[in-house]
């Protein structure tokens, strides 16, 4: 072998080794490039594929992918219990624990590492946080300074004063998930009450805002409305993709996915009514002993479990009850109290994030107290 | 030996004592130094934070989160977060080879105590709401706490009893400066048809006094509570259930060569934020530029121009969007009787109404 010939195989190696980097490189964090994410506050949060963290920034006017770049699956089952993680986080970012505002709780799918979006402070100079928190509980925060990242403006409102330091307009994201190559955001603004659910292709493209689209839901009967969607899930139903997704005041709604098409005013059924004078915070599907469950987790309702078998058996409710509660029958969990979040964190448990009541009215305790709490149960 | 070995630890642990009698901890330049101590060339093994921590917090917490750099000999830990005022800052130092940490307590900067922050107005801000009104927006003079309005804003009936379950629960939705705080009224009391609102009635009732109270204690964005606190008094008026119809409004035009006004007056209140972003003044060339001010407990939009009028013909392009306080846009009621369209397109945004000034 010459001189020449060793070139050529080396040559030959380095384009297969390139074609390979290709290969893996290609993948959705591909898009995401280094150095510092700009955040101006951290809210809702969603996983997307390969570890990246989709982050709600409500100030920002923006969603923010982050690239975890934890991608590694735990050996065995995974059990997380922190005491006082806002205690903890506190104590990292050097402020009295009634400064930390915890704002959303979800697993990574594939470390099972859980993360959370907090803020550092209460007013508008707070400053936004991510922290990791292990099953050896282990709290750490996602440096923000040099991460992959990308983002997507979400602002669509023009400025009622143009000489005004901010827009006081503000799209609040109540709930995101990645489904099918698109997150999927729902919103409420601080001014008008229309509403809107927006598609946007990940890995996201020239700060496009996406497909927007209007939900309704009927009522009892006659009337139908639009509002904000607090918090949907992706769910299959005899093979067909649908959204649920819950209101405040507390329909549950299904939603065709083949429906969401951009500019589309689409009609949800709604399948149950929870009651009145709550929020719903967070859902999670799942299957135990053949049978379908929904666990739902509410400002004053609690935790309910729906039971999901056959839900496209139910018929749309379409006359009033004299109950507040209809449609899909529940179960309310009574010893699971003041929970902030949930998330599941494996096909047979669910972490879940839980304080004390605030310091409002009971019918109106406002934002959990600390230490908070994140605690795993098996799903029930 | 025995003897030689013992005499070795007796220098080694005079030698500790030397080192940390001489070991002190500063506060400098927004840094807490370590000075009479030779830190080694390179990081210990597990890191400068086995040698040198500072914590805010008590019990057991991780150390603050920092980055730490040698410099003229002293070991420097720079704070990666702000100092935050009330918090109790301490530095622990331990001496190599074990022996008794040596710790400094720090404080944070002086928290101001002084209030300044009050109620500046609310909106809507008449003295009948819509038993259906949709929105409550408080206007503060400074930024606010966020996680408060729960335990803040208090609904009274005309006995001074609290009415449980007017605003929805759980949402405060801020402007980006914590000035403005958004709430609204609970929807399930207000949509026709909803179990809630047929078993309790819509949150305000018709004909019924009332009272909104927002409590002193509000703290403000640095954690001080507010000069005083807000009182206003309502009465429930009757429900609003059609969409605003821009047809039906009264406008005033002002006279040509002037800077009068154009005034556009609404049979309702309208949502006083909307009304500052989409109502526009066009003429040929496009938008007018000029200033807006809202009157008449939000009945009446004013718009006064930067230059003054010229005789011709002028619109105004009014945003489908625009909601009474009802929550009622010119494109859609709140809640509607029929809507037969299940999937339709969202066509045109705006609606115009043509005027001129002669």
């Amino acid at each position: 072998m010459n001189r020449t010939t060793l070139i050529r195989v080396a040559a030959g190696l380095s384009v297969a080794a390139a074609l390979a980097y290709t290969l893996v490189a290609a993948g959705t964090t591909d898009s995401l490039k280094p150095g510092k994410a700009q955040l101006s506050s951290a809210g809702a949060l969603a996983f997307g594929p390969d570890g990246v963290l989709f982050v709600g920034d409500n100030i920002g006017g923006q969603v923010v992918a982050l690239d975890t770049n934890d991608t590694t699956a735990p050996k065995g089952t995974i059990k997380i219990d922190v005491q006082g993680v806002d205690v903890k986080i506190a104590a990292l970012v050097g402020v009295a624990p009634d400064q930390i505002q915890i704002n959303d709780l979800k697993v990574n799918p594939v470390s099972k590492n859980v993360y959370l979006s907090a803020s550092r402070g209460k007013g508008p100079d707070a400053m936004p946080l991510i922290a990791k928190v292990s099953a050896s509980g282990d709290v750490s925060l996602l440096s923000l300074d040099n991460i992959k990242h990308a983002s997507v403006s979400l602002s669509d409102a023009p400025k009622a004063d143009a000489s005004a330091r901010q827009n006081p307009r503000m799209q609040t994201i109540t709930d995101m998930n990645y489904v099918n190559g698109n997150l999927m955001v729902a919103g409420l603004s601080n001014e008008e009450w229309s509403s809107a659910l927006r598609s946007i292709p990940f890995p996201f493209k020239n700060a496009q805002e996406g497909a927007t689209l209007q939900i309704w839901h009927s009522s009892h009967g006659r009337y139908e409305t639009q509002s904000p969607v607090r918090t949907f899930v992706p769910y299959t139903i005899q093979g067909q993709q649908y959204v649920l997704a819950a209101y405040t005041c507390t329909p549950l709604v299904k939603i065709p996915v083949s429906e969401l098409k951009p500019g589309a005013k689409v009609k949800g059924e709604t399948i149950a009514d929870l009651g009145s004078g709550n929020q719903p915070l967070d859902m999670i599907p799942y299957k135990k002993d053949g049978h379908d469950f929904i666990l739902v987790a509410n400002t004053s309702l609690g935790v309910l479990k729906l039971k999901a078998d056959s839900l496209e058996s139910y018929k749309p409710i379409d006359s009033p009850t004299v109950v507040d509660v209809a449609g899909v029958p529940y179960d309310t969990l009574k010893d699971l109290k003041n929970v902030q979040h949930l998330a599941q964190l494996d096909t047979m448990s669910a972490v879940l994030l839980i304080g004390k009541p605030g310091s409002g009215p009971p019918f109106n305790p406002g934002p959990a107290v600390g230490p908070i709490n994140i605690q795993t149960i098996a799903l029930p | 030996m025995r003897r030689l070995s013992l005499t070795a630890i007796a220098v080694l642990l005079t030698g500790m004592a030397a080192v940390a009698d001489s070991v002190s901890i500063q506060l400098e330049a927004g840094a807490f130094r370590v000075t009479g101590w030779s830190p080694p060339r390179s990081e210990p093994a597990k890191g400068w934070s086995s040698v040198f921590a500072v914590y805010a917090g008590a019990g057991d917490v991780p150390p603050l989160l920092g980055r730490y750099t040698v410099e003229s000999g002293s070991l420097i830990f720079h704070l990666q977060f702000p100092f935050a005022a009330g918090v109790h800052y301490r530095a622990v130092f331990h001496p190599a080879g074990g022996g008794t940490p040596i710790e400094k307590t720090f404080e944070g900067p002086p928290r101001d105590l002084t209030p300044t922050a009050r109620v500046e107005q609310i909106f809507p801000s008449g003295d009948v709401l819509p038993s259906n009104q949709l929105r409550l927006y408080i206007y503060f003079s400074a930024p606010m706490s966020r996680g408060e309005a729960a335990a803040r804003i208090h609904f009274l009936d005309d006995k001074g009893k609290e009415l449980p379950g007017v605003l929805l629960p759980g949402e405060e939705l801020w402007d980006p400066n914590y000035r403005r705080l958004t709430m609204t009224f609970d929807p399930g009391r207000i949509k026709r048809g909803l179990t809630s609102n047929e078993a309790m009635g819509p949150p305000i009732t018709e004909g019924k006094r009332f009272t909104l109270t927002i409590d002193r204690d509000w703290n403000d964005a640095r954690g001080v509570r507010m000069t005083e606190g807000f009182r206003r008094n309502f009465r429930g008026g009757p429900s609003i259930r059609k969409s605003p119809d821009p047809k039906q409004w009264r406008v005033t035009t002002p006279k040509p060569g002037t800077t009068e006004a154009l005034a556009l007056e609404f049979p309702v209140a309208m949502n006083y934020p909307l009304l500052q972003r989409m109502i526009k003044v066009t003429d040929a060339r496009g938008n007018v530029g000029g200033t807006i001010s809202v009157d008449k407990a939000e009945t009446e939009w004013r718009f006064t121009p930067q230059e003054p009028w010229k005789t011709g013909d002028y619109k105004l392009l009014i945003d489908k969007g625009l909601e009474d306080g009802a929550g009622n846009s010119i494109e859609q009621p709140f809640d509607i009787d029929v809507f037969d369209h299940v999937t339709e397109h969202i066509t045109s945004k705006t609606v115009t109404l043509p005027f001129a000034v002669r």
